[in-house]
Formats: structure tokens, sequence, C-alpha cells
């Protein structure tokens, strides 16, 4: 099935949107203008916009920490976000907590979790107010395939099963927690692990953005109309290391290099070009993009640190 | 006017809450069917408010609690209940990292109505995973309030405060408590955070002492007062974060001596913290060395005898205020 081309272009836009804005965050990394630590989802961006993108603004995100493309998917201001993660007081959380941990409201993103696990009872609370309030929304509760071992993960399946919550969850198997491969933690599949709770669960290729993009649609309007949650399990690839800094030792060179032809932002622009869509038109959400980057740049350095005030001690 | 328990005045300030307001929800094990509150605090709630505000959950703690900061995050005024204090250990994360830091880490883009009852104390033989008073290790996390009251008035006034707060409270309830009576108004009213009050006063002694142990403290000192005719100020501070730290200040002005009587353990205790507060702002009002008396430093038994030698009473407080006034 072939997408309405304006919807293909903004998750074309999404994906390089990521791209461009975390190649920056790792540029200014490396020069040592970011403060801490960042993870980064470069070669995951498909994941990311396919299934955000599926969603309508009245839907709730959870990013995981390594999340910077689904909140930028779901609306996050490039030039706030950016001046969070290099600690400016003018970023989404005024500068406080930088790149793993980012709630942007205006969007409807409850924060990203730098405590593995710790989304899935929070995802609860928020599925059941949104079935109180008979809210014709649901909740997006994203995690990694380590994640998935935590008994937190089981809770939660728990829960939205018996309490019939609008939690679509969403794995991005990456294949590594840290550097520690999915095959040595667990014997099962993720999707496996929901089965057994009765969820309504789902596999895509997540290096595929329309595939993730109709299943994730197709799950969501599901949990809407049937009031079940779903997971759909994507599997991906980060290029990179597990923060900004990290050599991949771990990693056999076969395998990066198979998943490094699987690009899902050259995947999707070759698709496109088959597609007849004109160049014109991906040159232009390149542009689009390169200027956003470099707005936000521009906004996040010239920004002011914060500074601390008596109201910060509780 | 009328005497309720303090179950009933905790019963009556959730109900009030939740009658005007639905987004008020009480979450927990069993505190809707089969045991309405494993210690009956809840019950008939359910009747009355169905089972979209009485929500009761599989054992699950780290759920339970993420519930309610998920739903707090929502815009409800989840009330979590914990069946017993010390199960809180099983969600620390909740507590620590989630529900303590949601304000700060958002930039203040959320703030939490969220609170957490938590039944604990000793006294009933209940052992090492049922009977502890924790308050002290939850004090030295910014982000949290904590109520500690010791009567069915100050309890019904506090928890509506605290489920309107916008910060996340721990309200620590002693089960001791739950059957004492005090005189209580029908109507709703509110009792500030970081208000003390004075329990009884007095001019040679003062004694701060926290829920269950403003009983203990109002035994001994009856019998103290009594026998050599002292008189002992009594001081409930109500609120452990934020701590009226003035209200014990303006005391030891006039009495100048501090003693300091809590149920949990001695070492990192509340009162490590009160008596370092005081040295730090009234400390040329001091005659004495400020004493804290507390639990010894050990799990809480369930043998009586070893239950009776670790915890805080009547005779060991009173032997420890003689001792100290060397009397």
């Amino acid at each position: 099935m072939d997408l309405d081309k304006d919807l293909s272009l903004k998750l074309l836009e999404k994906m390089l949107l990521a791209r461009k804005f975390e190649e920056k965050v790792y540029d200014l990394a490396k020069k040592g203008v970011v403060h801490g630590s960042v993870h980064l989802c470069i070669g995951e961006e498909a994941t990311a916009a396919g299934t955000v993108l599926a969603l309508d603004k009245s839907d709730y995100i959870m990013p995981t920490h390594r999340g910077h493309g689904q909140a930028l998917a779901k609306g996050a201001d490039p030039k706030k976000f950016l001046a969070e993660i290099i600690a400016k007081e003018t970023g989404l959380c005024k500068g406080r907590v930088g790149s793993m941990h980012t709630y942007d409201r205006e969007n409807n993103n409850l924060g990203a979790q730098g405590i593995l696990g710790a989304q899935f009872p929070i995802s609860i609370g928020v599925g059941l107010s949104i079935k109180l309030k008979k809210l014709d929304s649901v909740v997006m509760c994203s995690f990694g395939d380590g994640t998935s071992n935590q008994g937190t993960f089981f809770e939660g399946l728990n829960f939205a099963d018996i309490w019939d919550l609008p939690i679509v969850f969403v794995c991005v198997n990456n294949l590594y927690g840290m550097g520690t491969h999915y095959s040595d933690t667990c014997n099962i599949s993720i999707n496996q692990k929901a089965k057994i709770f009765n969820i309504i669960t789902e596999t895509a290729d997540g290096n595929d953005v329309e595939e993730v993009y109709l299943k994730t649609k197709k799950l969501v309007s599901k949990v809407k109309k049937e009031k079940r949650p779903a997971l759909i399990e994507c599997y991906t690839y980060r290029w990179l290391g597990h923060s900004a800094f990290d050599n991949r030792p771990y990693r056999p060179k076969e395998e990066v290099k198979k998943w490094k032809k699987l690009d899902p932002i050259k995947r999707y622009i070759d698709k496109l070009k088959k597609n007849n869509i004109e160049d014109s038109k991906i040159k232009s959400v390149k542009e689009k993009v390169d200027k956003i980057i470099a707005e936000a740049e521009k906004f996040a350095l010239a920004s002011d640190y914060p500074t601390f005030d008596d109201s910060m001690e509780q | 006017m009328r005497e309720i328990t303090y179950s009933q005045a905790l019963r009556e300030a959730m109900s009030q809450e939740m009658r005007e307001d639905s987004s008020v929800l009480l979450i927990g094990e069993d505190v809707g069917g089969g045991y309405r509150g494993c210690f009956g605090v809840s019950t008939g709630m359910l009747e009355e408010f169905g089972e979209n505000q009485i929500i009761d959950t599989p054992i699950s703690e780290n759920t339970i609690l993420g519930a309610g900061i998920g739903a707090a995050l929502m815009g409800m005024k989840p009330i979590v209940e914990m069946m017993f204090e010390d199960f809180i250990a099983i969600c620390f994360d909740g507590i620590l990292n989630q529900a303590a830091k949601v304000k700060f880490m958002s930039g203040d883009q959320f703030s939490l109505n969220l609170v957490v009852r938590l039944p604990g104390g000793s006294g009933n033989g209940t052992g090492p995973h049922h009977s502890q008073c924790l308050e002290s290790i939850f004090m030295s996390i910014p982000g949290l309030k904590i109520a500690v009251p010791s009567n069915a008035y100050d309890a019904k006034g506090l928890l509506k405060t605290s489920i309107n707060l916008g910060e996340p409270v721990l309200f620590f309830e002693h089960k001791k408590l739950y059957k004492t009576k005090s005189e209580v108004p029908e109507e709703a009213y509110s009792i500030p955070f970081g208000k003390g009050k004075i329990i009884k006063e007095g001019s040679d002694l003062t004694i701060v002492a926290l829920s269950y142990m403003v009983n203990v403290a109002k035994e001994s000192v009856l019998e103290l007062e009594n026998r050599y005719g002292l008189n002992v100020e009594i001081i409930d501070p109500r609120t452990i974060v934020p701590l009226d730290i003035d209200i014990i200040g303006e005391s030891v002005k006039k009495t100048s001596k501090l003693i300091i009587l809590e149920e949990g353990v001695l070492r990192g205790g509340v009162g490590a913290e009160i008596c370092s507060q005081v040295n730090e702002k009234f400390f040329d009002y001091l005659d004495y060395p400020i004493k804290r008396i507390a639990s010894k430093n050990m799990a809480v038994p369930m043998s009586p005898f070893l239950e009776k030698a670790m915890i805080p009473n009547k005779d060991s407080v009173l032997d420890e205020i003689k001792e100290y006034l060397k009397l």
C-alpha cells in the first residue's frame, strides 16, 4: 500500500529531523558543548517516526532514554530541545535535565525515562486516567529490548490486560542492552511475553518506516476501538554506541555493515524515488530540516545557562 | 463535639474529597472488595464511590505506586495505599526517582497531587516486615512532603491538605492509632503543612514526639509530673517535611532542654535532623545537650520481650527522661 504523498514526505522529514538533530548533538558532544551523557538513536529513526506519527495530537507518549526521535516526531520544538540538551535555561525543562529526561507537556510527552522499566508502572496510571476520563487517546509507552527483562514489564502487561487500558507498548528492539545481546538475557521474544497476557501484538521491520507506521496506525485504532492494550516490537539497530563515547567493542563488524545497508532514511528515499516522488520535493524536505537544525543550534548556543534560585530547594 | 477514631477520620477526609471531585482515587491492595482496606480504613467506600474511584489492585507495589504517579501526571488526585509501610521498599524507585523528582525534572511543567498512605509501626508482634517506622529514610529525599499525624483531628485535616497539595506526600499512619478517638468536626477542614502543635504547655522540658510516640510521651510525662512536680511541654510537629523548627525553638527558649522521641531507629533518625537544626539555630538557649529517644538499631522482632526492649514505651521513656534531668 502506498501512502499519501504528503504523509510520505512527513515520515521522511521526521526521520531526517531526528538524524540531523542527533548528528548535531553528537558534533556538539565531541566539541565538549554537551554536559553529561547522550544516547543517540541514529539508525533507529524509522521506528521513532513511524510509531509516533501514527498517533494523534491528543495521544500521549513516554519516550525511552534514547528518545530524541520520538519526542521530535511528537512535535517537540528542536530549538528548545537542543537548548535543553546543552543545559540552557530556554530548554524544554529549563536546562535542568538534558538529553535523557525530557518532558514536553505541550505535546503530551509525559517524560522520557532514565530508569529503565520505570515507565511501565507510570503508563498504567496514564492509561487508567485516559479510561476514567473517557478520553479518545492512547498512551504510547516505549522501551528497549533489554528493559523487557524488568519485573515492572510483566506487572505492566498484567495491569494493562486486567484493566483494559488504552496503552500501545512499543519495543524498540535494537538487539543490545548496552553491550549485552538480547539473546544472552532471555530465551523468548518480547512479543511472546506480551502474548501471555492477552496483549494484541505485532512485529515490524523497524527500519521500514512505512511498515512501522501502518502497523502502528492499525494498532492504535484497534486499541481505541476495542479498548484493549497492544504491543508492537520493531527490529532495528543503533549505529552508534550506548552513549556518545562508547567504542562498541562488542559489535561484530559484519553485523554493523549489514544494518548500515538497511539505513532507514536511504531506503525510504530510494523507495520514494521509485514511487515517482520528485527529487525537488525530497530536496526541499532536506533543506527544511537543515534550516531547522541551523536555527536550533543558533538559538541554543545563544541562550543563557540557568542560575540557582532558592525555589529549587524542596 | 463528637469523637471519632483515627480510621474514621481518614475515611471521612477521603470521602469528603471524593464527593467533591471524581478525580480523587484510592488505589491499593484490597482497598475495595474483600478486606475494605487491610485495617478497615476504606470500609464502605467501594459501595459509595464505586470501582472508578476505589481501585483494587493485584499485589504489585511497583505498579500500584506507578499507577498513582501516572494518574497524577494526568491531573488526577490519587491516594495510594501501601498495605503496610514496609512494602514501600518494593517501589522505592517510584518514590525516589519518579514522584519526588517530576516537578523539578520537568522544569515545573508537571506537579503531582499524590498521596501515599503508609500504615506502619510496631507493638503487635507483626515482626520485621510489617512493623517499621521508616520516616527518616524518606526525609532526605528532596521533593517529598511527609506527614505524621498523631490523632484523628490532625489525620483528617492533614489528609485533606495532602490530597490537594500539588506535591507528593508520604502520609505515615501508625497502626496503633487507628482505633484511638478524638474530637473531629464533621465538616471538611485543612491543616497546613509545616505547622506543629503544642500538645501540652510546660516550662521545664520540651519533648518533641512523633506519631504514636505523642501518646507515649503524654503517659510518661503524666507520671513524671505527678511524681516530681515538673511541667513538661510536648510538641507534635505533625509534618516533618516541612518541619516547624520555630515552634520547637520557641519552646526551647522557655525550657532550655530538649528530648526528641520517635519510634524509628535512633541512627540517622528524624531526631538526628531535628537535633542538628536546633543546634544550628537555637544553641544558645540550651542548658543541656539535646537527647534523642528512639528504637534500638535493629530489625523489629516478633518476640514481645525483644520488641518491648527495642521500642520506646512509657517506662523506658520515663527512665530516660529521669536520667536526662538527673532526677
